[in-house]
Order: C-alpha cells, then structure tokens, then sequence
C-alpha cells in the first residue's frame, strides 16, 4: 500500500481532490513535473482481491454509501460511485472506449474549447493505453460475452470485443485478468515521482478568498476535523461530488445543472445450458444503433441476478433457482435528458435529480426490445425484462407484447456514467471551466474529471476522462496556471 | 466560519423505522425463509439506509414512518399493500428499496434459496 494516513493538518503546492481517472492522471503529470502534490482520497485503500468483484462487501468498502446512490425522478435512476483509492477504475468493468473522433470535434465547436485539438488527444489515448495495458482477451470469451456476439451476429448488427485495461498473469487464461486500475497504475506512478497519497480524508469545503481558494476543510476517517493548504487545487472527485463541494464552497455559476448519464434497462436471459459468471461481465457490446443505443453485458452474481427479476416477482420468482442458467443484459442510451446536482446548508451529501424526455423513454423501450430479440437470436430460452408488469418472452410475438407494456416509469432504470455537471469550455452560459478546467471566476481552482465532459459521450467514458485530465494537467505544469 | 456538517451521531438508526416493515414484506414474499436469516437480512437492510446519502436517507425514513405506522396497526399490513400499489412519486420505491437490498443479500449469501425462501437443505 502506498498510501498514508491523513493528518489533521497538511499543505502542499498543489492538492489535488480524489484519486480516480482524473485525479490519479492528474497528480502523475504534476508530480513527474516537478511540483509537490497531495492527493486526498475520502475512501480507504483496498487491495485488488481483497473483495469479490461487484459483490455486496465491494460495495460496502469500494462504493459510496454502498453503492445504493439515486438520481430523484419519475422514474428515478440508481447510480454508483466508487469511494476508495483509484476510485471508479478499482470497481468498474474495465472496458476501454477512446472519444469518437466526431464527437470530439462536436465538443470543440458547440462548447468552443479552445487550443483543443482531437488528434492531440487522441495521441494521449495511445499513452494511456500503454500505461493501463488495454488490450483484447487473450484466448476464450465468456458463456454470457458469447451470447451478445452471437445474437447480434444472427441478426447482422454490428458488435465486437471492448478491450479492457487488463493483464493476464496465468497465460492466457482470460478468466484471472487483473485490473490495471489507478492503486496499479497511475497512482504508483505518482508516489515514484514525490506525489503524497492519503486515504480517509474528506475534504468538506474549499476556502475561498475572493477568486482565490487559499485552503480546504477537511474531516479524517475518526472524525477530526482539518485543513490543507495549498497554492493549486484540482477537483477530481467525479461528476458528482465535485459540483457538490465546489457549491458548498460558494463556487457559483454553470455548476451542477447539466449531469448528463446514460441510463440503462435491464433483462435477465435463460439459456438452456449453465453459463453464469459471477465475478466478471462480458467484453461484447453491440452498437448497431450507437450512438443513440448500446447493448452489453452486466455482473450476473445470484444476487443481482434476482435483483433482475423483482420488479416482476409475483411471475418470475419461479425461475431465480436457474440463476446459473442465466445472465444479465443492458440497453444503454444516450440521454438528450439532463440532471442537477444540488447542496444544501446543513446537509452532507448533495441532492441529485434526473429528468428523461420522452424520446429518451422511447428508446429505453425500443432498447429494450431489440436486447430482447437479440437474446431470442442468441438462443435464450426465456427473457424476463426487468419492469413492472413485464412479460415472460419466449418467441419474437410476445416481444410486441413486451414493447407495449413498457413504461419507463414501471422499470428499474440505472446507470454507471455520470459527467457533464461541470463542462468546459468558452460558451458563458453552458461551460463551468474554462478550456482547461479552471473553474469560471477562479484562479486557483480547477476540475478534472468526468464533470469537464460536455456531453456524455455515449461510450464508455474514463478514456475521454483521462485524456482530457492529462491535457488539462500538462497544460497546467507548462504554463504555471497562470494562463486565463 | 466552517459550514457545519450534519454528524452521524445526529441520526436516527433506522431499524426502528423500517425494521418491522421489512421483516413483513419478507415474510409476504418469502414465507419460508427462515426467521433466522430474516433478522439477518432485516439488520443488512437496516444497516444499509443507515448510510445513505443524508438527503435519500431522510425520505427513506419518511416514507418508512409511514409504512411502519401502518404495520403495527391491525388490519394496517393490507392498507400497506394497496399503499404500495399506487402510482405515488417516491413511495412505491420504498418497498422496491427494501426488496432490492433484502434479495440481493440473500441470493448472494444463500443462492440455493427456493423461490419461497427455503433453504432447500433444511427442506430435505
């Protein structure tokens, strides 16, 4: 373990908040320049392998507040976050988008980021590959990866493997990957290069000094009360939290009002043979209809798997005695929706709120169906779909039957990938940071992180995440932020 | 001045609120589980609202109020499922919440649980 306890007092050039995608890249580029960082993390460090993946004692240790986290809407939509040392990239599924080129350039223009260039950061993405190992399954996929290729395969719709930031130790047995998350990667990298990394330190609020932070409140992990000083401060605490200590700190403007995520249905597919993987999630995903639509694979322990069904119990509790016949399945989207984060006097944790538009509600239901044709072409025996007064769907007739009765508002609606609540960019009136994250109005204070996104970016995002903090970062180190 | 931060030690455990209403909703959907692991499920349930965000925690505990009410009295569980049943904001994920944490715990814990909750050891 590299990382130290946290102290009631503590000082630094530059402190950098959480120790995810954004602030484990962030620290490395800053400490490999030269300057003296400080990495807080609120969570604690656990060691990969210490808890089973995407089980309830990962969530307990690696999740904040045990992973039961909820944007308020109609519907509502359950979301994680990773509370620990590395973050998200300790507990996610470790799949590896790169930006889409055309997306990027979309960013560029409509949020006006400026001395941005795609290709350069897509030159970035070729570090970050080699420094996480991403890479393709060695030899072998699994049962449930398996049955996404083949359906989508059946019905001609485009698909392939996601490579996964990964290291394969025993050969080329794809089942003993390991992650090669930020506590491997990015992190080691920081400490080698004179960063200081603490864990159980939360940082309640910034103080701030007209357009200057000068310190952060802080509380250790037994409750003492502290403050860091600094010169610098990166806030990389994911889309979330970061909005929410920069307006507990009275960072006003574009702040908290535009999360963007993209929401997820689920099902819950029989096969004939057993299949279940309970510690890994499929590498497939189908994007025939991205970027609007995303088919892929989810954690399919017995747990969830019953999860799955619940919505629907009075019918389908019958079959959760099959769980090892049976997976889990996501239709994702991209949502044209947007949510708020908001922090309130007195309060420790930020309201989130999430609101769908119909067209988003449209294509959950077109999502979902097409997932279910998908698993019917696979070879499914029986989908259950996770919504109120769902159907058994057994044949391409009850799929109809299925489509009709869904109702957003009667699923279960989840998702993984939160950003946007703090976009940069040039446009006053919809960018919280400027072109390199400096918060709007700040000197000192800056974000990176998933928060920087404009737009979700209908891919997984920590490879945008990261990209943009090491240019964010590299921008800073080369320029001494003093650049406006 | 720092911004004062609610403290743990401010809050109101939660097994007292939605304790009773959990052990019901179990018994309804898994009558044959056994009462051993019920209490254990009912204080991983408990457990888990006892860390939620400090806004979601409050109307869990709300909404729990109500629920709980409704359980002690006579004749108040029936009341409680057609509560569940209607399309109100909010409240029908009450119960959703309770199920989500108590499945998930048992299932993984216990995956050769029957439908009913069985242990299917202790049933042959």
């Amino acid at each position: 373990m590299i990382a130290q306890a946290a102290t009631a007092t503590m000082e630094a050039d530059v402190l950098v908040i959480g120790s995810g995608a954004g602030g484990a890249t962030t620290a490395t580029v800053l400490a490999e320049a030269g300057l003296d960082v400080l990495v807080v993390e609120e969570g604690g460090w656990v060691d990969q392998g210490a808890v089973i993946p995407f089980s309830l004692a990962q969530m307990d240790q690696q999740y904040r507040a045990g992973g039961v986290t909820v944007a308020l809407g109609m519907p509502s939509i359950a979301y994680t976050e990773g509370r620990c040392a590395g973050g998200g990239t300790e507990v996610n599924s470790g799949l590896y988008w790169r930006p889409p080129g055309e997306l990027l350039e979309r960013w560029r223009r409509d949020f006006r980021i400026r001395d941005f260039e795609p290709d350069d950061l897509l030159s970035i993405a070729d570090e970050v590959e080699t420094a996480i190992n991403v890479r393709n399954v060695p030899k072998g996929y699994s049962a449930p990866s398996e049955m996404l290729r083949d359906g989508a395969a059946a019905l001609g719709w485009q698909h392939g493997e996601v490579p996964r930031w990964m290291t394969y130790p025993n050969g080329d047995d794809a089942s003993k990957g390991e992650r090669q998350s930020m506590t491997r990667t990015y992190l080691p990298r920081a400490v080698t290069a004179g960063a200081r990394l603490v864990t159980g330190c939360r940082v309640d609020r910034l103080v701030l000094d007209g357009g200057r932070a000068t310190g952060a409140i802080t509380t250790l992990a037994d409750g003492t009360p502290g403050r860091i000083a600094f010169r610098d401060v990166f806030v990389c605490a994911g889309a979330i939290q970061t909005p929410a200590l920069l307006q507990r700190s009275g960072v006003h403007g574009h702040i908290g009002r535009t999360l963007a995520v993209h929401p997820t249905v689920k099902l819950a597919a029989r096969f004939s043979d057993e299949l279940n993987v309970p510690d890994d999630v499929p590498v497939h995903q189908v994007k025939e209809f991205a970027p609007h639509l995303s088919f892929g694979g989810s954690a399919s322990n017995p747990g969830l798997v019953a999860l799955s069904l619940l919505d629907q119990w009075s019918t389908f509790r019958q079959h959760v005695t099959d769980w090892k016949r049976m997976s889990v399945y996501y239709a994702a989207i991209t949502s044209e929706g947007r949510g708020r984060v908001m922090s309130f006097p007195r309060m420790k944790d930020p309201v989130v709120t999430y609101r769908l538009t119909h067209r988003d509600r449209e294509l959950l239901r077109s999502g979902l169906a097409r997932l279910t044709l998908l698993m019917l072409e696979a070879g499914a025996e029986a989908v259950f779909p996770s919504f109120k007064g769902a159907p058994t769907v057994r044949s391409r007739r009850d799929v109809a039957t299925m489509q009709q009765a869904f109702r957003a508002s009667k699923a279960t609606v989840m998702t993984v990938h939160l950003c946007s609540t703090v976009p940069m960019g040039e446009v006053a009136e919809r960018c919280g940071a400027d072109s390199f994250g400096r918060v709007h109005g700040m000197q000192n204070v800056r974000v990176n992180d998933a928060s920087l996104l404009p737009t979700a970016p209908g891919v997984n995002p920590q490879a945008s995440v990261m990209a943009f903090a090491i240019r964010n970062a590299r921008h800073f180190a080369v320029t001494g932020g003093n650049r406006a | 001045m720092p911004v004062p931060m609610p403290s743990s030690s401010l809050k109101v455990p939660a097994q007292p609120v939605v304790g009773r209403f959990a052990e019901r909703l179990l018994v309804a959907d898994l009558p044959d589980l056994l009462p051993s692991r019920r209490r254990e499920v009912v204080a991983f349930i408990a457990h888990r609202v006892d860390t939620l965000p400090s806004f979601t925690r409050f109307g869990v505990l709300a909404i729990g109020a109500v629920f709980h009410v409704l359980v002690a009295i006579p004749g108040g569980w029936g009341a409680a499922v057609v509560l569940m049943k209607l399309p109100l904001p909010f409240v029908g994920e009450y119960p959703r919440l309770m199920r989500s944490l108590g499945f998930a715990y048992i299932w993984e814990h216990w995956p050769a649980t029957t439908p009913t909750g069985a242990d299917p050891e202790t049933v042959r």
